[in-house]
């Protein structure tokens, strides 16, 4: 298995997982609805301060790892996509 | 018909607001520990399902608000966490005074940082449900409230996206944080609490921990649990695989969770006659 496979795979674990983690905190979508594209900050409603914060909570435990109040930024909340890049990145 | 009571309850430095719900035969007594801040808004509806059903099996239930939040009197400003424990002890003694059932508590989320020594050598039974002792990973999460609320309000000016509303009254002795105002002193006493200020102690516990079929406990959480393990040997942790109703954007009740907690009420009522009996 090559180095970019493997990169992928575990992208495509971590975008999984944060479908998962995302499906539970809005509840209100169909499952097709969300997919790594789908985009969050400003695009769903519902996504707001309280539903950023329990995701940063909800990541930060099941992957482990802290995320800084810097990474709080627009730019990671975009889409599924660019959250699962922060995430890959702190791991 | 439920025979339930709305009252105010002198409590140390303010009338509490309290919802008790007394059946005819008394069998036990559960005072609920509502958690703090925006989770009390999040899990009042759940809170408020657990006593219904506690009360059909007998039990006399108290919901209330803390000093300063809800409809209870005062100011969140004015709260300490020494004033927030001090009335849940009075409010176990005063049943103490005037009943011989057993006394439970049950503890949500964040108000386990409420939960010490005095308070658990006073109970014959606790309710732990998703606890959470770490004071300084909930109030790193709750600091963060602003710089998410800040991040909303304004998407488009980046620079403003990491600026907190931490001393926002202009008093570095007083925090604002998502619209509640109260001291740092609390802020501080909060992010201070951990399961190790509590000692070793003998009470009949369960901790309900939610955790979905074939997932692995998270590290923090299985620390938690292993810590609360040692303080509270007999400790009977049940997996609930159900929604996480205080996380929810929308209302949600975790049915599987209501149906186990009356089983489990009646155990730590067996247990408690048993203890009694030996």
């Amino acid at each position: 298995m090559n180095t970019a496979h493997t990169i992928d795979q575990k992208n495509e674990q971590t975008t999984a997982q944060i479908i998962t983690i995302l499906m539970a905190i809005i509840p209100g979508y169909d499952n097709d609805f969300w997919s790594a594209e789908t985009e969050l900050f400003g695009a769903i409603a519902e996504f707001d301060s309280m539903a950023i914060v329990t995701l940063i909570g909800e990541i930060e435990e099941q992957f482990d790892i802290e995320l800084d109040d810097d990474d709080i930024s627009a730019e990671n909340f975009a889409t599924i996509s660019s959250l699962a890049e922060l995430i890959l990145e702190c791991d | 018909m439920i025979n339930c009571n709305a009252e105010f309850y002198s409590g140390t430095k303010g009338q509490l607001f309290r919802l008790t719900r007394t059946p005819e035969n008394i069998n036990a007594h559960i005072i609920y520990i509502a958690p703090l801040f925006e989770q009390a808004n999040q899990t009042r509806h759940m809170l408020t399902r657990s006593a219904i059903s506690a009360y059909s099996q007998g039990v006399e239930t108290v919901i209330y608000d803390h000093f300063g939040t809800g409809d209870s009197e005062g100011e969140l400003i004015d709260a300490s966490l020494a004033l927030w424990q001090q009335d849940i002890i009075a409010q176990i003694s005063a049943i103490k005074t005037s009943s011989s059932k057993p006394i439970f508590i049950s503890v949500l989320l964040s108000a386990a940082l409420l939960i010490n020594n005095e308070i658990l050598v006073l109970l014959d039974g606790l309710l732990l449900i998703q606890a959470d002792f770490n004071g300084k990973s909930f109030t790193r999460q709750f600091k963060r409230m602003s710089v998410a609320g800040n991040l909303v309000k304004a998407p488009i000016s980046k620079s403003s996206n990491n600026k907190n509303d931490d001393k926002g009254c202009g008093d570095s002795s007083y925090v604002d944080i998502a619209g509640y105002q109260f001291t740092q002193q609390l802020f501080d006493e909060l992010a201070k609490q951990n399961i190790n200020k509590l000692s070793e102690y003998s009470v009949a516990c369960t901790w309900f921990e939610w955790l979905s079929s074939g997932i692995e406990l998270t590290p923090s959480r299985l620390k938690q649990l292993q810590a609360f393990q040692l303080i509270l040997p007999q400790t009977e942790f049940v997996m609930v695989d159900d929604v996480k109703y205080w996380q929810a954007t929308e209302l949600q009740l975790a049915q599987k969770f209501l149906q186990q907690e009356p089983q489990i009420i009646l155990q730590l009522l067996e247990k408690y006659k048993a203890g009694r009996q030996s």
